[in-house]
């Protein structure tokens, strides 16, 4: 139950601050460890396969398209370089 | 594009070994333990998405795109296939299962330590549908990486 | 304006919670023929320890036929919308 509520919390922070920073690179590792905090909470739902699932596309493809979107465009929100 | 720094270079080529290694272990033993076909290939193109984005230079060299789209199809059209094999019965019908063929052996009911030799056709469908997701997921990192100039 | 905002706001957040209150006990459902099939002949039908490979890919094998061509289509989609970008 304790991990439960530690794992929801931390994601809940982690979504909140990838909206908050400016910094789009800061804000891509945080949707990672959101990822990361989401698989663990499914499986603490006894669900391994959808763990594996969420771990991998979650917390690292969906992470490097990012980073390879930020390489081509703009790093912070404002459009600076 | 310049290169990667040596700190995630080094880093990177840590993971991607042990990473490409964990993936073929999670497809081989799909019908074992969780897993399966697609988070096996998951994890494949993670890591080659790794080897991607540090090595962007020497990767676009090794992994060509057309070879990956060829084995993206052939791998679909296997899959296609062995669930058309079936159709004696029906469609998507397990026909090596208990029949003593290769991955034909019967398992007894409740805890067993796992057998590699089981499950029929559920291990080939593993294995065609690991390759499946693994080239799709590369070829779009590939294709997101190539595309397009540096910013100004 | 803002009122109304405010006031779907609430009134989502009360469903949301009300929902949730509703929820039945985890690991318990409603309906469970279908579960305890399943668990009890996938080892000797599809002769695979690991039952949802055995779901996944036996029992509903339309399905992830579907996710494949699902995949397929976004790749195909992706290499088409990127066929005349620069290099």
């Amino acid at each position: 139950m304790i991990l439960h509520i530690i794992a929801l919390a931390a994601i809940i922070a982690t979504a909140v601050l990838a909206i908050e920073f400016k910094d789009l690179l800061i804000s891509t590792a945080m949707l990672a460890a959101m990822s990361l905090m989401l698989s663990l909470e499914f499986y603490l739902l006894q669900a391994p396969d959808v763990a594996i699932t969420e771990a991998a596309v979650g917390a690292c493809l969906s992470t490097a398209i990012f980073i390879i979107a930020i390489k081509k465009t703009a790093r912070y929100e404002n459009g600076a370089c | 594009m310049n290169g990667s720094s040596v700190i995630v270079k080094v880093v990177s080529l840590a993971i991607i070994l042990p990473a490409l290694t964990f993936g073929l272990y999670i497809i081989a033993h799909g019908h074992l333990t969780p897993g399966g076909g697609f988070q096996g290939g998951a994890i494949i193109a993670s890591a080659l998405a790794i080897f991607l984005v540090a090595f962007a230079k020497q990767a676009s060299k090794t992994l060509r795109k057309n070879l990956l789209s060829a084995l993206e199809c052939l791998a679909l059209l296997g899959f296609i296939g062995l669930s058309f094999l079936g159709l004696g019965k029906s469609f998507f019908f397990n026909f090596l299962a208990n029949s003593g063929l290769i991955f034909g052996q019967a398992v007894p009911f409740g805890p067993n330590p796992g057998f590699i030799n089981t499950a029929g056709v559920i291990p080939l469908m593993n294995f065609f549908v690991g390759l499946e997701v693994s080239c799709a997921l590369t070829i779009i990192v590939l294709t997101m990486l190539k595309a397009g100039g540096d910013k100004k | 304006m803002e009122l109304a905002k405010i006031a779907f706001f609430l009134i989502f957040t009360y469903f949301l919670l009300a929902c949730a209150l509703l929820l039945r006990p985890f690991g318990k459902p409603a309906v469970s023929d279908m579960d305890e099939y399943f668990i009890l002949n996938a080892q000797r039908e599809a002769a695979s320890n690991n039952v949802v490979a055995s779901i996944v890919f036996d029992y509903r094998g339309l399905d992830t036929l579907g996710e494949a061509t699902v995949l397929f289509a976004a790749v195909s989609s992706i290499v088409l919308l990127f066929r005349g970008a620069p290099k």
